[in-house]
């Protein structure tokens, strides 16, 4: 199929750029790239799940939150690929759970549901953090270097693509559309749609752990305050919706002009900043609710 | 356990449930009639909180006057943001589901766009202030005059909420629409008008429970978003759409909290309300009021 | 010239697989509205069964109920002697069940062809596959839509798009295929075509059809048994004739439909063949 051949091309050369990167750029740059990778796999594994079955998940803060705690927890004990794996999944399980709760409820209902969950998995951290270890947060030790970070980071977002790439073609990404397009009518076609649902979520989930684990290690004092922080969760739909949640590369796309554009005024004046996201979002969901790549098809709702 | 402590605990419970029922109510209100979530409900909370804070402090006005301030002040917010975002989704969007989804995100956009702006303005430390903290003597025990002075004003502001949809002609107007949309419109209900109107009259209560809450309570740019969902738990409990069930709702949480905080532990409060929230919904989706 | 002539009660002696739907007591109540009531009911294969009845006699309730869309309060419900009451409706799609809606519900941004392919990817999968219903190329010559092939879903006329919801029903290589009001809005050639598809699927695949309509002399004239409901219970269950003969459903309801049909007595005969 040539659509697929193009995909998988330009994904490889994505990548291959990336990993070009730290032979010529500044410490700066790399940086810039990294948090840029970051909203990538966000992003992306966010639309993989919620552009198409058009169930909004507000809990991105969570997984990332868990994953970020799981690095905690594991780094200098496990080795470094273990540790992440250890962040995708506790995330993915957690998802699993909040999952069979809330995902048989209606999308706007099941969207506040998740923003909760994402407050009261914040003070349950909290809340462990204080009876079981006497702290508030927690100091990274023994961390990996930079270009470690900088590599894993790459890796999961590129595989971020790469699963968005092979899920649109597949039956399971089949059955979320139908999910998003018609849920009751693709369950009467043979779709059970709870697994589908809880599946999706946990897949997406899993590549929010990783990203958090992972760049748990550039801040080496964490607190549920500020992994649990419901901004990264905020950035994340911004950047997918205004992308365009139900494509694959609108995602990307979005997340490196929004990194390039956003980083020395995210630093200087961070209240400006997530106002004017916030004004972004409603101007874009007001205006392009299909995102950005609505323009460039002209003719497609 | 003396009865005088249990007295103290299910008192301190209804008070704060109280500003729970408004809470709910405004949230209740927007959803029930117009389908929209508001999930920044909770920043205008602080909005009001603000508010009153900053003209007490500044000009020595006494809290109570603002109460009706916060509350035209929010409501002309409200009508604002209505005509300003929620009007063109209600036009443009697809179908029921799309008119949510998008209204979610807009609120949640929202959230940001407020908490920034009070952050921006008042900046990001704890406020408060010391209003009417007089102690008064309650059968056996005694309460800080504003405690009383809240719980009932909350409660007052409820009720009257509850008398207006039910005894006068917009309010009637109000249900017949939350019960059928088109019908309504039919026999001449504008909802043009209404909308707005209601949405920023939920703004409103949100406002004058900040404003309520300032009075004994320290306050801080992100307390709106717990406020939000413990919003969103009352109405669940009490069941979409019945303002009764969002007063019951409100105040059953806040003894219920009160309670599990005293005999477990402060930092359990909101794992309580989430445990006491999933297990409804498990038990029954639609509510516990719902018929 | 047809070669299955399932006989009009509903004791399965045609051809086919014998008993496919086995309903007793069923019941579903919304509240205080019991919109079906103790409804007890056989289906075999090979039946082309009309279901008939005023607004909210329980038709479409008794389609979602046996689909699984509609969990029942109570009665039970066998496919094939599996019990299924409190199943969901993917359970029922791989059992068997197929069936449309009263307004055509498609997947408006995929395409037509894709629309069809969707059951075969899911119900469809896991079921034999007779050669009429081999792939999505011949499910859409079968209901006449192979050139609107590539065309997204809501370009096409609603009658396409009725057209294609049977389509889509198919795709899951049903043995029993549920039709809510397909005749709506359609024009008497339409009609006729479709009378003709669902024919030809009974005769070639056995399959049992049935088939809710307003525009009950349109029903008559193609339907094999009549099933008439009416405020959630069952009034009648017979050959058309027997049916429009029943002085209970005259009285509750066909009489007005007898006096606005445009052949007046003719339409209790269903005919040998077309």
């Amino acid at each position: 199929m040539k659509a697929a051949r193009r995909d998988w091309l330009l994904l490889c050369l994505l990548a291959a750029a990336a990993l070009a990167l730290p032979l010529l750029a500044s410490d700066f740059a790399l940086s810039l790239a990294m948090t840029c990778l970051m909203y990538v796999a966000l992003a992306s594994s966010w639309a993989l799940f919620c552009g198409s079955t058009r169930y909004l998940s507000l809990a991105t803060s969570a997984f990332f939150g868990i994953g970020a705690y799981a690095s905690a927890l594991l780094v200098g004990e496990l080795p470094w690929p273990l540790v992440i794996a250890a962040g995708a999944t506790a995330a993915a399980l957690v998802a699993v759970a909040m999952g069979a709760a809330v995902l048989h409820l209606r999308g706007t209902y099941f969207a506040m549901l998740t923003f909760g969950m994402t407050e009261l998995i914040m003070h349950a951290v909290t809340y462990a953090e204080k009876s079981l270890s006497g702290t508030v947060g927690r100091v990274l030790m023994t961390v990996p270097e930079n270009l470690t970070v900088y590599l894993t980071v790459l890796g999961i977002a590129v595989l971020a693509i790469a699963a968005s790439i092979l899920v649109r073609r597949s039956r399971f990404g089949l059955a979320m559309a139908g999910i998003g397009a018609d849920e009751q009518r693709a369950q009467t076609l043979g779709v059970d749609t709870r697994r589908v649902k809880v599946a999706g979520f946990a897949l997406t989930a899993a590549f929010a752990g990783a990203v958090g684990a992972a760049m748990a290690v550039r801040w080496t004092y964490i607190d549920p305050h500020s992994v649990f922080n419901s901004f990264i969760g905020f950035q994340t739909v911004l950047i997918a919706l205004i992308g365009g949640a139900a494509t694959l590369w609108g995602p990307l796309v979005a997340a490196i002009v929004f990194s390039l554009l956003s980083e020395t005024l995210r630093l200087q004046l961070p209240q400006v900043y997530m106002l004017a996201l916030g004004v972004l979002l409603i101007v874009c969901v007001l205006w392009l609710p299909n995102g950005l790549a609505s323009l460039r098809l002209p003719g497609r709702r | 356990m003396s009865l005088t402590a249990w007295f103290e605990l299910l008192a301190s419970g209804l008070i704060t449930g109280g500003i729970y029922a408004l809470v709910a109510l405004g949230l209740n209100l927007q959803y029930g009639l117009m389908r929209i979530l508001n999930i920044a409900h909770g920043e205008f909370l602080v909005l009001g909180a603000y508010l009153t804070w900053w003209i007490h402090t500044s000009f020595g006005i006494s809290p109570l006057w603002m109460l009706p301030v916060s509350f035209l002040l929010l409501l002309a917010i409200g009508m604002l943001v209505h005509r300003l975002c929620f009007r063109r989704l209600a036009a443009t969007a697809p179908d029921l589901d799309a008119f949510e989804a998008r209204g979610l995100m807009v609120s949640f956009g929202m959230m940001f766009v407020v908490q920034s702006a009070v952050s921006l303005t008042w900046g990001a430390d704890l406020r408060g202030y010391d209003y009417l903290t007089q102690p008064v003597v309650v059968g056996p025990t005694q309460f800080a005059a504003n405690m009383l002075l809240i719980f009932g004003l909350s409660l007052a502001f409820s009720l009257a909420l509850i008398a207006l949809l039910r005894y006068t002609l917009l309010g009637k107007g109000v249900r017949a629409l939350m019960q059928s949309p088109v019908g309504a419109q039919l026999v001449g209900i504008d909802t043009r008008r209404l909308h707005p109107l209601m949405f920023g009259v939920g703004l409103g209560l949100s406002g004058i429970a900040g404003c309520l809450l300032s009075m004994t309570w320290t306050i801080s740019p992100s307390m709106g978003a717990p406020y939000t969902v413990t919003a969103l738990i009352v109405i669940t409990l009490g069941g979409f759409g019945s303002m009764i069930g969002a007063l019951a709702g409100g105040l059953l949480l806040g003894v219920v909290e009160a309670l599990g905080m005293h005999f477990t532990s402060p930092s359990l409060k909101m794992l309580l309300s989430y445990g006491v929230f999933i297990g409804v919904l498990l038990w029954r989706p639609n509510g516990l009021f719902a018929r | 010239m047809t070669t299955a002539q399932a006989t009009g009660s509903g004791s399965g002696s045609g051809a086919g697989d014998g008993l496919l739907l086995r309903v007793r007591g069923l019941t579903v109540r919304f509240g205080g509205l019991v919109a079906v009531d103790s409804l007890s009911v056989d289906l075999s294969a090979g039946e082309l069964v009309g279901i008939i009845g005023p607004n909210g006699a329980g038709k479409t309730t008794f389609f979602n109920a046996i689909s699984g869309v509609q969990p029942p309060s109570s009665g039970s419900l066998a496919i094939r002697g599996r019990e299924m009451e409190g199943s969901p409706p993917h359970h029922f799609a791989r059992c068997g069940v197929a069936r449309t809606f009263q307004t055509p519900r498609v997947f408006g941004d995929m395409s037509v062809a894709a629309n069809v392919e969707f059951g075969l990817q899911f119900a469809g999968r896991e079921r034999a596959a007779p050669a009429l219903l081999g792939d999505a190329a011949s499910i859409l010559a079968l209901i006449g839509l192979r050139g609107r092939a590539a065309e997204p879903a809501s370009a096409i006329t609603p009658s396409q798009q009725r057209l294609l919801e049977i389509g889509m029903a198919l795709a899951t290589r049903p043995s029993l295929l549920l039709l809510d009001e397909v005749a709506a809005g359609l024009t008497e050639n339409e009609v006729e075509g479709i009378a003709r598809l669902i024919r030809r699927l009974r005769d070639e695949l056995g399959l049992c059809i049935v088939w809710i309509e307003h525009a009950v002399a349109t029903l008559l004239r193609h339907v094999e048994r009549v099933i008439v409901l009416h405020q959630g219970r069952m009034l009648a269950d017979g050959t058309p004739a027997a049916v429009v003969a029943n002085a209970e459903v005259v009285e509750a309801y066909l009489g007005d439909e007898m006096d606005a049909a445009p052949e007046g007595g003719n339409i209790g005969m269903a005919p040998p063949s077309e």
